[in-house]
């Protein structure tokens, strides 16, 4: 089999359906001058998604801002809650009718929470590098997080990072998730690719930790470990599958 | 439910930082980039009325950025404005934060790239979309997507020393 460029470079980006990728990697398997095509294609992709992702924490000049606010900024409502301890947020996927009541009121708490927590998170980033925001129901990762859960491998990070990545592996449903803890803030919590976006299904106070539970993860509080038992097919990645993982864009 | 402009006012902001790396992909240095996405968010804000309801405003402003950038690069051809030769030696738009250099090198080489594939490498490689969302928001097929990012990469390889 002598698959074109074309279709390499969509296997690299995991692009492929299941059965072309099955035969891309059987063909890849059997020829180490295709495997090293494919290992271009990643290469290339990470080294212009890795040069360009500084910008994405970069200070954001106040005029644009003031630009994309567009209307006087509304600030949001004042919650006093200094930090959440374990926090379960639904996904866009599980987001159901909220027909009774106790599905709306704790679609509430479960808000209040959110609202807490990113007060909290906020408080311990820079003005202009908001950590997560919710969006549709979802916390979505941004500015550090995001560019640490997109580039960052737990393999190879510093000691001191500002987010350090645990676990990473594949999801049930196909998407990739990973573990994460912030420096300053205590926190834990757990990120699933979805929709090009990192979701953040569960956070937990890191100092609510019972120690390592997996030798390749920082602390992980009991209740991340338990959405990661949830979810996990599988092991764990190791090290080079978890650059590959990267390089493809978390596909 | 439609959006209240204090919630898209909120989102807009929220998307700022990957406006600006978007942005960035396109342009030559932050500051080209930054004026970019003014011109972007402020088309927004006039245009809001387009903005279909339920339809995602992130999709929506990386399609607005991209005729800003096409319009703007259509206006400086017309003006007969070339694009200035960076014989400066050292790139004045590098901050310290560039220091390993590979967003100035990788910035040349994008600058180099025909609009057509820039626009497809900065989507897909750069900003992480899938080649369906890629091909959607630049309204062409997924085969024609495939072959533009494919002969962008090529000539990125190239240009980057084959990228290793």
């Amino acid at each position: 089999m002598n698959p074109d460029d074309e279709t390499l470079m969509a296997y690299a980006d995991g692009e492929l359906d299941a059965a072309q990728r099955a035969e891309i990697a059987a063909a890849l398997e059997a020829d180490p001058a295709l495997a090293a095509r494919v290992a271009k294609h990643r290469a290339l992709r990470a080294k212009v998604a890795d040069a360009f992702a500084p910008v994405l924490s970069q200070p954001v000049p106040e005029s644009l801002r003031t630009a994309a606010a567009g209307t006087p900024a509304v600030a949001p409502a004042a919650a006093d809650r200094a930090r959440g301890n374990v926090v379960q947020f639904p996904t866009r996927g599980t987001r159901a009718p909220a027909t009774t009541w106790r599905a709306r009121e704790w679609f509430a708490m479960a808000a209040s929470l959110v609202l807490g927590v990113l007060i909290a998170w906020r408080a311990f980033s820079p003005v202009n590098d908001p950590t997560l925001t919710a969006s549709n129901g979802a916390l979505v990762a941004h500015g550090s997080l995001a560019v640490a859960l997109d580039g960052q491998l737990a393999s190879n990070q510093a000691s001191d990072a500002a987010v350090k990545i645990g676990l990473t592996f594949k999801a049930r449903d196909g998407s990739y998730c990973r573990s994460f803890a912030l420096r300053d803030g205590g926190i834990t919590g757990l990120a699933c690719r979805a929709g090009g976006e990192w979701h953040i299904p569960v956070t937990a106070s890191a100092d609510a930790a019972g120690g390592d539970i997996r030798p390749a993860a920082t602390s992980v509080p009991p209740a991340v470990m338990q959405a990661i038992e949830a979810r996990i097919a599988g092991d764990a990645l190791n090290a080079p599958d978890e650059t590959k993982a990267r390089d493809a864009g978390w596909k | 439910m439609s959006s209240a402009p204090e919630e898209i006012s909120g989102k807009m902001v929220e998307l700022l930082p990957r406006l600006r790396r978007f942005a960035r992909s396109l342009s030559r240095n932050q500051h080209d980039a930054d004026d970019l996405v003014q011109s972007a968010v402020e088309r927004a804000w006039r245009h809001l009325d387009q903005l279909k309801p339920g339809a995602n405003l992130g999709s929506w402003m990386f399609g607005i950025m991209k005729n800003a950038w096409i319009d703007d690069r259509r206006a400086r051809s017309r003006r007969g404005e070339v694009a200035l030769p960076d014989d400066s030696g050292e790139h004045p738009a590098v901050t310290p934060m560039d220091a390993n250099t590979s967003l100035w090198s990788v910035s040349e080489a994008m600058d180099k790239l025909p609009e057509e594939q820039r626009l497809a490498v900065a989507l897909v490689l750069v900003e992480g979309l899938s080649y369906k969302e890629a091909s959607e928001l630049l309204e062409i097929p997924m085969g024609t997507l495939t072959s533009r990012l494919a002969r962008g990469r090529t000539a990125l390889a190239a240009a980057l020393g084959d990228a290793s």
